[in-house]
């Protein structure tokens, strides 16, 4: 079906040169899960772990949503900007 | 946000990859079964690698890996046997399970035939499109999806894009879009070229939810002047694991399968099922496929239809997108979740488990949960997917509005 180009792919590097925000780049890097809080197993790929931590932001919050493959433990750590309570019921 | 080397894992589909273990666990349209009645071999690239498919005289299909495993001459322009494919160049014949079966230049007495099996694939035949599996054995069923088995008027459109399957995965789970790329952007469109765009699909988005249930993630939407009661919301549609995304309404219900025929060429196909009720649908000897267009002359885009504008916002993402510097929201959780499922399953495969999706009973048909009234837009919605969608390329186009028409004018007597 497909005209492409043969051969396996093995020497494609990742598209870097598209890169806009290198500051948010390196905050990820720095900042982003080293461990589950759930077995200590390291998280990230360059720790030579195998799980996962995706940054999404909600206003100045950012949010890990955190995935482990040791144990399987999912959840999402926020580095939160203020800690808010309750509002009172009006 | 990722760091590189995740995003390179959730990209590389390569042999011996995370992903390209997970993605070796099911099966993929490799072939138009048309394709092979005109001529019964042909070549195919599927996860980054090149295969020869084939249909013996009595109806069997095979798919073996291109590279004759003696000189490495090419299989697809080999010679369909009763039992096999026999290379052109010095006529090696591998059977349906990639035995070498002869070897006519050796001798007889040698058990060199047995040092040189082809890594065989299986494939089948359903819905008008010939699947392969290219795995670890046993291999899984074909899953028989309700789409590729439901009675109708079959059309399939198709383009091979320039860009990694997981960016369009990710718009799968993505509704916001609708609203602007299909909605604003597509009046915007229409108002520079004199057409008027769709109304359904501008609708703002008051909610969006995801559930991740045994065949991937039902995506739910409320739009506005809906309610939770409505089909966007009670019923959604899913992304089907890990490769295809179920949509439908009005009458027509779709797969979108998004083939990954290596890590930078992604095959998009919108195969479509046209079923109005209370009508007889027409014999098809032949599914009809056609290609879509991508660009204009110009190099832009094509963007005056739904699919076109789509392809437009997976491919200029880039060949492999950079996750390394993308702002994700709070309305991205769906994308979020998406890379999450990903990754948990490839550990599954890791671990010598059956990943999500795949499915080794016999089975007749797989029902799919999906949304009939779509966007609230009543029958209204059939006509607009085929005038402004990619259907409108359909060589079948006049005919299908056709058949909509008239079921709906039988319905509305009854």
């Amino acid at each position: 079906m497909s005209t492409s180009p043969r051969g396996i792919d093995q020497s494609f590097g990742l598209d870097v040169g598209r890169g806009y925000f290198p500051a948010d780049a390196d905050s990820h890097r720095r900042d982003a899960p080293r461990f589950c809080p759930s077995c200590a197993a390291p998280l990230a790929l360059a720790d030579g772990g195998r799980g996962l931590a995706v940054e999404y932001w909600i206003g100045a919050d950012r949010v890990f949503v955190c995935y482990c493959a040791a144990c399987h433990w999912s959840g999402d750590i926020v580095l939160a900007e203020r800690v808010m309570g309750h509002e009172a019921v009006e | 946000m990722l760091t590189a080397e995740q995003n390179d894992e959730l990209t590389d589909i390569a042999p011996g990859t995370p992903m390209g273990e997970l993605l070796r666990r099911y099966w993929y349209p490799v072939a138009f079964t048309r394709e092979l009645e005109e001529f019964p071999v042909k070549h195919a690239r599927l996860l980054g690698e090149d295969w020869a498919v084939y249909k013996t005289a009595s109806g069997r299909y095979g798919i073996m890996p291109e590279a004759c495993p003696h000189r490495r001459a090419s299989m697809a322009y080999g010679v369909v046997e009763s039992n096999g494919l026999r290379c052109p160049y010095h006529g090696w014949l591998f059977g349906l399970d990639g035995e070498c079966l002869e070897q006519p230049a050796e001798r007889d007495e040698t058990n060199f035939r047995e040092r040189v099996r082809a890594k065989a694939g299986l494939a089948q035949e359903l819905g008008g499109l010939v699947w392969g599996y290219v795995g670890p054995m046993p291999a899984p069923e074909l899953p028989r999806f309700d789409v590729f088995v439901m009675d109708g008027v079959r059309d399939i459109g198709w383009a091979d894009l320039p860009c990694n399957f997981v960016q369009i995965m990710e718009n799968a789970v993505d509704p916001h879009h609708v609203e602007f790329l299909h909605g604003r952007y597509f009046q915007f469109v229409g108002q520079q070229h004199g057409f008027e765009a769709p109304a359904s699909f501008a609708k703002k988005h008051v909610k969006v939810g995801f559930d991740a249930f045994e065949w991937g993630i039902i995506k739910r939407r409320v739009v506005e002047g809906a309610t939770e009661e409505d089909d966007d919301w009670a019923v959604g549609h899913p992304l089907v694991f890990p490769y295809n995304m179920r949509v439908g309404g009005a009458n027509i219900e779709q797969m979108q399968i998004r083939v990954p025929i290596d890590r930078t060429t992604t095959r998009f196909m919108l195969y479509s099922v046209h079923a109005p009720d209370g009508i007889e649908f027409p014999e098809q000897p032949v599914v009809p496929d056609y290609n879509i267009p991508v660009f204009n002359e110009d190099g832009r885009h094509r963007t005056d239809y739904v699919e076109g504008q789509d392809i437009m916002a997976w491919v200029t993402q880039g060949a492999i997108t950079d996750r390394t510097v993308e702002h994700l929201g709070r309305s991205d959780v769906g994308v979020t979740m998406l890379r999450r499922m990903f990754k948990s399953e490839m550990a599954k495969v890791a671990a010598g488990e059956d990943p999500l999706g795949t499915i080794r009973e016999p089975h007749e048909r797989i029902d799919l949960p999906c949304e009939k009234n779509k966007f609230d837009a009543g029958p209204q919605f059939a006509l607009d997917f085929i005038d402004m969608a990619s259907s409108r390329f359909s060589p079948q186009a006049d005919a299908l509005k056709k058949l909509h028409i008239t079921a709906w004018e039988g319905r509305q007597k009854t």
